[in-house]
């Protein structure tokens, strides 16, 4: 089947995909043996029927489930995700203005994640069995089993508290001025306003809990980067590469290296996915403005709108992410091109 | 060795270098920002709209913000003082009558008027939100001229005037709020649509003026420059949300925050033992207690007094208090340590488990029983209920009661608790409104009373009366002497066992000066300067 027709039926797919969260995500939500007047209102404000019949009208929660379920799809299509009851704002501003700081901590995660993933794997390939492999096997090893948590804690306390050399919590220190707001993103509005100073915070406060959150995807990449080079490196076409004469840098990396990027290419789509669900711990730890923590926040107190629109986002992210994980497949195996 | 590992170590080394230099740009860290407080606070504020505010965080901004008719000193509780007006009250309490100082300005420049009082807190009662249940026994509030306010009470009310420090009687300027959509027409809670613009801006009188709340990020307060009181040391308050305890005590070593709100017990130490940092200890608000159901097709034996008491003497106090740590302290009723006419924590109840013993023994129960004890799986307060509710297993397991522990999730266990279905609940409970009053919900048919099913059917009618007369008594000398008696009476008898009160423990850098503490705002940012 050619790529065109291929994504043109996944994207067509996704619509009922995501029907099919909203209803999942409202049926789980409501099933949780709760109130939402318990999380809003406080110890007095519940005692008093005026004020909780005042609030069940203000959220539609006075209403039969079928009959909100019904309401929530009707403004869905019309782009309404509803307003969140915790920020009393609309969910969609609410996700515009959370999404892209975890957009922005996620993104830079995986880039260096991988990057150093790859550079580790390769490192340990080619220096097999010496220093370097051990080295860099370790350091994996700590990113795949070292809670995040704890990782996160322990690198503010060194390199925040003691060393200085980092920034603290937050995207941006207090007294900066945030750029104006064009994507969300604070590298690319500082760069569009041509705001230096807060181009050089933000990306000072990114390293940090991006280092954090990456540690996970680099421990996974380095181990198969190294395992896939190595099997590469055994494979009939290596010694064909090596037998006429090519230097040994082009039978690394325009051969090996190649070859074992393939299984990479799914992990990358899986972690930049949880990753994009937002880092709860780090988010919380490192006080990042995200998805994460505004999920967390709509779940413990039962805000359903942000809930159902969290739910929709995350899926919307993840359905398109395995389309471009799967895209990418069909590009880079010369294999799945021929048939 | 292969060119190819060069070339990577020498791509690599420059790469660290180039991180290092970009981050050593920075790390000149902007220091000593004299002009701007920073506070760092675990953001719970869900509006900054003085009618629907009802947090703690969003009390400091408020406090910040706007003005009440009448107020606390800085540092206690103890007694109402004026602030915007000055009052009398009429001899049979039901008329409070407000006189609004000369030369009153908000921060737009228009001058202060009784009307705006009266629209502001006819908006707050109609727009049913969180703190609305304050007014319940107001009538009506008029202003018969342009500096007087009339309040009529439906009931005497002993603690109206606490009630009335609330943010939730803030003063506010009545036609910018109209302006951007404000109500005070009985269906404010349908018409009203000034809550978004307030949430970013403020119309008040206070020393500063809210200027942006990036929520779940950071607000920002600047100078009121139109503002007639002392001027603030600080030209702006910055609160930046981070909820992590210990993100918190970082930020404040570095220096990037001035005051770190939410540290815990086991922290003090390391706080205290830097030199560039101060701690406040100090009692809290909230007291945690058990419940113990007065129904006995719910409670079985918790129904019967004499048990009550066996497990009231039964808690190990000073254990909870260590397991605790900070400044806690052991209440001795369920009225805060601290509160005005509150017992002190002498004379709270201790140990005594062959009294308890007896006393079971006495309703029958020697052998002892088995019981569920629900409870919030959750930290409040720096509290750890779970932790806490192992403890009182411990101790009960000493008078021949198994206790077996029920947590659930703070939403689900909040079901039953507030319907009266919990046979023994471990709970807490902090102030709608600093004052006693508030506590009187704890005897039989108030709010908590009616969670333990404590009625006055199955209620002694000596506590009722005591309950009766605190309801209408506005006296504060004959105020004392009943609450003398509602925490004697409570010590012996009822359905209530308070196990602690937790302190609270702020951070702050060495050179601010001004800090003081209010129960009711916990730190006012006009107070601080630099040294």
């Amino acid at each position: 089947m050619s790529l065109g027709f291929f994504i043109i039926r996944r994207l067509l797919l996704t619509i009922p995909l995501l029907i099919g969260v909203t209803l999942i995500s409202f049926v789980l939500a409501h099933i949780v043996p709760a109130d939402p007047i318990t999380a809003n209102l406080g110890q007095r404000a519940i005692s008093d029927p005026t004020i909780v019949a005042a609030f069940r009208a203000q959220w539609g929660l006075d209403q039969p489930l079928p009959a909100q379920y019904a309401v929530y799809l009707r403004n869905l299509l019309s782009g309404n995700l509803g307003v969140s009851i915790h920020s009393r704002r609309p969910v969609l501003d609410d996700l515009r203005a959370y999404a892209p700081a975890t957009i922005e901590l996620a993104t830079t995660a995986t880039l260096l994640g991988v990057s150093l993933g790859l550079l580790l794997g390769v490192l340990a390939a080619v220096g097999r069995g010496k220093l370097i492999d051990s080295v860099a096997r370790f350091v994996s090893l700590i990113g795949l089993s070292a809670p995040v948590f704890w990782l996160a804690l322990i690198a503010l306390a060194v390199f925040y508290v003691r060393l200085r050399v980092v920034p603290g919590p937050g995207r941006l220190d207090a007294t900066i001025k945030a750029p104006p707001t064009i994507s969300g993103l604070l590298i690319l509005d500082s760069l569009f306003a041509g705001r230096w100073d807060a181009l050089r915070n933000a990306v000072g406060h990114l390293i940090l809990p991006s280092l954090v959150l990456g540690s996970y995807s680099m421990g996974t990449i380095t181990r198969i980067t190294r395992a896939g080079m190595i099997d590469s490196l055994a494979q009939d076409y290596v010694r064909t590469a090596r037998s006429k004469g090519l230097r040994e840098r082009i039978v690394w990396f325009r051969h090996a290296f190649r070859n074992a990027l393939i299984p990479v290419v799914t992990v990358i789509g899986l972690t930049y996915g949880t990753l994009l669900s937002g880092a709860v711990l780090t988010e919380t730890i490192f006080a990042w403005p995200g998805i994460g923590r505004y999920a967390y926040l709509a779940s413990t107190t039962l805000d359903f709108p942000a809930i159902m629109g969290v739910s929709l986002f995350l899926s919307l992210i993840f359905i398109l992410i395995n389309l471009v994980v799967d895209v990418l497949y069909y590009l880079v195996d010369p294999r799945l091109r021929a048939r | 060795m292969f060119t190819v590992q060069a070339k990577i170590k020498r791509s690599l080394t420059l790469l660290a270098m180039s991180a290092l230099a970009l981050t050593m740009a920075y790390s000149q860290r902007v220091s000593a920002q004299s002009k701007a407080l920073v506070i760092g606070i675990a953001e719970n504020t869900t509006s900054l709209d003085p009618a629907r505010a009802f947090e703690p965080e969003s009390g400091i901004i408020l406090k910040g913000t706007y003005d009440t008719l009448v107020t606390f000193p800085p540092d206690n509780v103890d007694k109402i003082v004026p602030d915007l007006a000055t009052w009398t009250i009429s001899t049979d309490g039901l008329t409070y009558t407000f006189t609004l100082k000369d030369g009153l300005t908000f921060s737009s420049g228009n001058p202060v008027t009784a009307n705006d009082a009266v629209f502001s807190f006819n908006r707050m009662k109609n727009i049913k939100g969180n703190p609305s249940f304050l007014a319940a026994t107001i009538s009506s509030v008029s202003a018969p001229d342009a500096k007087t306010i009339v309040l009529k009470l439906t009931t005497p009310d002993p603690a109206i005037l606490a009630k009335l420090v609330y943010p939730a009687f803030a003063v506010t300027d009545s036609a910018v709020v109209k302006q951007h959509g404000g109500t005070d027409a009985a269906d404010a809670d349908k018409s009203d649509t000034a809550g978004s613009w307030l949430d970013n801006n403020s119309a008040g009188t206070g020393p500063y003026v809210l200027t942006q709340w990036d929520k779940h990020n950071q607000t920002t307060l600047v100078r009121n420059t139109k503002y007639k009181g002392t001027t603030p040391a600080f030209d702006q308050v910055i609160l930046r949300d981070i909820p992590q305890a210990a993100t918190q005590k970082s930020s404040l070593e570095t220096g990037d925050i001035d005051i770190a709100y939410d540290l815990t017990p086991d922290q003090s130490a390391s706080v205290k033992g830097n030199s560039s940092l101060k701690l406040f200890e100090g009692a809290g608000n909230t007291v945690f207690f058990l419940l113990m159901n007065q129904d006995k097709t719910i409670g079985g034996p918790l129904s019967d007094p004499k048990v009550d008491q066996a497990i009231r003497l039964a808690l190990d106090y000073s254990g909870v208090l260590k397991l605790t740590g900070g400044s806690a302290v052991t209440p001795a009723s369920v009225i805060p340590v601290g509160f005005a006419d509150a017992f002190g924590t002498d004379k709270a109840l201790t140990r005594n488990l062959d009294a308890a013993k007896k006393l079971l023994a006495d309703a029958g129960q020697s052998s002892g029983f088995t019981i569920n004890l629900e409870y919030p799986d959750f930290t409040y307060q720096g509290v750890n209920i779970g932790t806490t509710a192992q403890k009182v297993q411990a101790d009960l397991k000493d008078l021949g009661i198994t206790v077996n522990l029920k947590p659930a999730d703070v939403q689900v266990a909040l079901a039953n608790y507030r319907t009266g279905k919990s046979a023994f609940a471990l709970w807490f409970w902090g102030p709608d409104f600093i004052d006693p009053q508030d506590y009187v919900e704890f005897l039989p048919d108030g709010i908590v009373g009616k969670r333990a099913n404590w009625t006055s059917a199955n209620s002694d009618p000596a506590i009722q009366k005591v309950r009766d007369q605190l309801n209408i008594e506005t006296d504060t000398a004959k105020r004392t002497a009943l609450f003398a008696q509602m925490q004697t009476y409570l010590q012996q008898n009822g359905p209530f066992a308070p196990i602690v009160q937790p302190g609270i423990q702020i951070g702050y850098r060495a050179d601010l000066k001004g800090f003081a503490y209010n129960a009711q705002w916990i730190i006012d940012p006009a107070t601080f300067s630099r040294q």
